[in-house]
C-alpha cells in the first residue's frame, strides 16, 4: 500500500499543472503533461482549483499504472509478460477491460481491444515520439485482431488467451475523463462544475456555465491554420464552438498520429477486422454521449467504420461531426452547424454507467 | 513451506494481491467526517432559509402581480441534474475552455491583453501516445 501510493504522489508530483488563462475569471483553467498527451482542467468556482487539480492527479496516476501498455510497471504490460491465463485485476483495471468490451460489443466489433498484436506489428510498439518516422523494412503481414469474444471478464477475473494482446486505446482516455471528472466534483462537495480533457477527450460533471460549456471542436489536421510556429492568432480553420450543457464529447482523429512505414502511411486507429490503419472517408469525427468512455468509443468507431460511419451514428442516436479527407463537414443527430449551437447528448449511456470502483459517481 | 507458494501449471501470481486498488482513494480521515457533518449542517441551515425564503417568495407572488425575471439571472440554488439539463446555474462563461481534437492533438487557447485588446492564442502541438 505504501509503495502504491508513494508511486501515486511521485508521478503525480513529475508534472506540475500551468494555470491557463481563457478570458474568463468566473472559471479557473490549467494543464499539466499526463498519460502521454495534455491533461486539462476546467473548474467553477475557481476557488476549488486546489482540490481539483489533486483529485485529477491521483485518478490519472492510477489510471497510468493500470493501463499504459507503454509503461512497463503497469499492470496491463504485466499482462502482455504473460502467454494468456487466468487473472485477477485491479479494480481499476478491471472497469477498464469491462468498458472496453461493452465498448466492443455496442459498436458490433468495430473497437475492439484485442488489437494490440496489430498494432504492435504495424510499429506502433513503443512511444510515439521513438517511433522511426519512415521504417523502409517491409510491413509483415497484417494481424486481424482475434475479436473480444474471446476474453473473458467475470467481475475483476480475467480469462486471456495465449496471444491475445490487450489495447485499450479506443476507451482509456474517455474512462480518465470520466472517472477524473466525477472525482473532482466527490472533492468539491458536489457543488459547482468541473470539465477534464485529456488529450481532446471531454467530460463534464456538476452544474455547467450557464448555457453549457464552451469547447471548440477541432477542425481538420494539417489544414487548421496554423502557421509555421502552430499558432492561429485569428482561430482560422480550427473548428467550430459548441456549447455542451451536459455530458461528455471525443475526437477521434487519423491525422495526427503517423507514421510511415514501406512507403504506406500508418496510423493508430487500426481495424479490428483487418488489423490494417482504418482507410474510410472520414478524417476526424466528433461524438458526444453522455459519458465520454461512450462519446471516445463511438468516435473511433466512425473512423473504422468508414462508409457506413453515418448509418451506424445515426442509429446510434449520437450528435456527431464527421470532417472529410477533403474537408467535408457532416452534421449528423443535432450537432449544431452554427457557432455556439448546443449539444444535448441522449440521457442513456451504453458503454459506461459513470460510476467507477471507486464511488466516482457523478 | 515455500513449495506451498509455487504456482501450478496454469497459474499465475495475482497483481497487486492483498493490496487496495491503486485507483481508490483511502478512507477519509475522522477529521474529515466532522467536516462533512459541519458542512452538511451548514447546507441543511441554507435549505431551511433557503425553503423560508422561497415560501415568502410564492406567497408574495400570490399576493402581488410577478414581475419579469431578469435574464440570466438563475440562481445557482437548483440541483445540479436540472441545472445541467437546462445549462443555467452556472457563470458566465464567454470563452473556449477546451478544444476536443483528434487522438493526440491539443490546441491550447490563452488569451492575452495587448495594448489594451483581448488576443486570443491557440497552439496547435500533437501530443505523444495514446494510452
Amino acid at each position: 500500500m505504501t509503495t502504491t501510493m508513494t508511486s501515486v504522489r511521485e508521478r503525480a508530483a513529475a508534472a506540475p499543472w500551468r494555470r491557463v488563462y481563457t478570458g474568463d475569471q468566473t472559471v479557473a483553467v490549467a494543464q499539466r503533461d499526463a498519460l502521454g498527451t495534455t491533461a486539462r482542467l476546467a473548474v467553477w468556482p475557481p476557488d476549488h482549483a486546489d482540490g481539483a487539480m489533486a483529485a485529477v492527479d491521483a485518478v490519472l496516476a492510477a489510471l497510468d499504472l493500470q493501463a499504459s501498455r507503454f509503461r512497463p510497471d503497469s499492470e496491463i504490460s504485466w499482462l502482455y509478460r504473460r502467454s494468456g491465463g487466468l487473472f485477477m485485476l485491479s479494480d481499476g483495471l478491471a472497469e477498464a477491460v469491462r468498458v472496453a468490451l461493452e465498448a466492443a460489443r455496442w459498436t458490433g466489433g468495430l473497437t475492439d481491444p484485442t488489437v494490440g498484436q496489430a498494432l504492435i506489428s504495424l510499429g506502433y510498439d513503443r512511444d510515439l515520439v521513438t517511433i522511426d518516422p519512415d521504417r523502409r523494412d517491409p510491413l509483415p503481414a497484417p494481424v486481424p485482431a482475434p475479436g473480444w469474444r474471446q476474453v473473458r471478464l467475470d467481475g475483476p477475473l480475467l480469462h486471456l488467451p495465449a496471444g491475445v494482446r490487450l489495447d485499450l486505446g479506443a476507451t482509456a482516455k474517455g474512462l480518465g475523463s470520466d472517472r477524473a471528472a466525477g472525482a473532482v466534483l466527490a472533492a468539491t462537495g458536489h457543488t459547482g462544475g468541473a470539465l477534464i480533457s485529456l488529450g481532446g477527450d471531454i467530460a463534464t460533471a456538476g452544474i455547467p456555465p450557464r448555457g453549457g460549456w464552451p469547447i471548440l471542436a477541432a477542425g481538420q489536421s494539417g489544414q487548421d491554420g496554423a502557421d509555421a510556429s502552430g499558432t492561429d492568432p485569428a482561430g482560422a480553420g480550427l473548428g467550430q464552438l459548441v456549447r455542451l450543457p451536459r455530458g461528455a464529447v471525443a475526437t477521434s482523429s487519423i491525422g495526427y498520429r503517423s507514421w510511415r512505414r514501406a512507403g504506406r502511411v500508418m496510423h493508430h486507429i487500426v481495424d479490428p477486422r483487418t488489423g490494417l490503419p482504418a482507410d474510410g472517408p472520414w478524417q476526424t469525427a466528433s461524438v458526444a454521449a453522455m459519458t465520454c468512455a461512450d462519446a471516445n468509443a463511438a468516435a473511433t468507431a466512425a473512423i473504422v467504420a468508414g462508409g457506413h460511419a453515418v448509418d451506424w451514428l445515426t442509429d446510434a442516436g449520437l450528435p456527431a461531426r464527421l470532417v472529410s479527407h477533403g474537408g467535408q463537414v457532416r452534421y449528423l443527430g443535432g450537432w449544431p452547424e452554427q457557432d455556439g449551437g448546443h449539444i444535448e447528448v441522449p440521457q442513456r449511456s451504453w458503454v459506461y454507467a459513470g460510476t467507477g470502483p471507486c464511488g466516482g459517481a457523478r | 513451506m515455500d513449495a506451498d507458494r509455487e504456482y501450478r501449471a496454469g497459474q499465475v501470481p495475482l497483481p497487486g494481491f492483498g493490496e487496495p486498488d491503486a485507483g481508490c482513494q483511502p478512507a477519509p480521515p475522522r477529521r474529515d467526517g466532522v467536516r462533512h457533518a459541519r458542512r452538511m449542517s451548514n447546507w441543511t441551515l441554507a435549505a431551511l432559509i433557503a425553503g423560508t425564503g422561497a415560501a415568502t417568495v410564492a406567497l408574495a407572488h400570490h399576493a402581488f402581480p410577478s414581475v419579469a425575471t431578469a435574464a440570466g439571472s438563475s440562481t445557482t440554488a437548483a440541483t445540479g441534474g436540472q441545472a445541467a439539463v437546462n445549462g443555467t446555474g452556472g457563470p458566465q462563461v464567454s470563452h473556449a475552455v477546451a478544444t476536443t481534437s483528434g487522438s493526440g492533438a491539443t490546441v491550447t487557447t490563452t488569451t492575452q491583453t495587448v495594448n489594451g485588446r483581448t488576443v486570443v492564442v491557440r497552439t496547435v502541438h500533437p501530443a505523444y501516445h495514446d494510452n
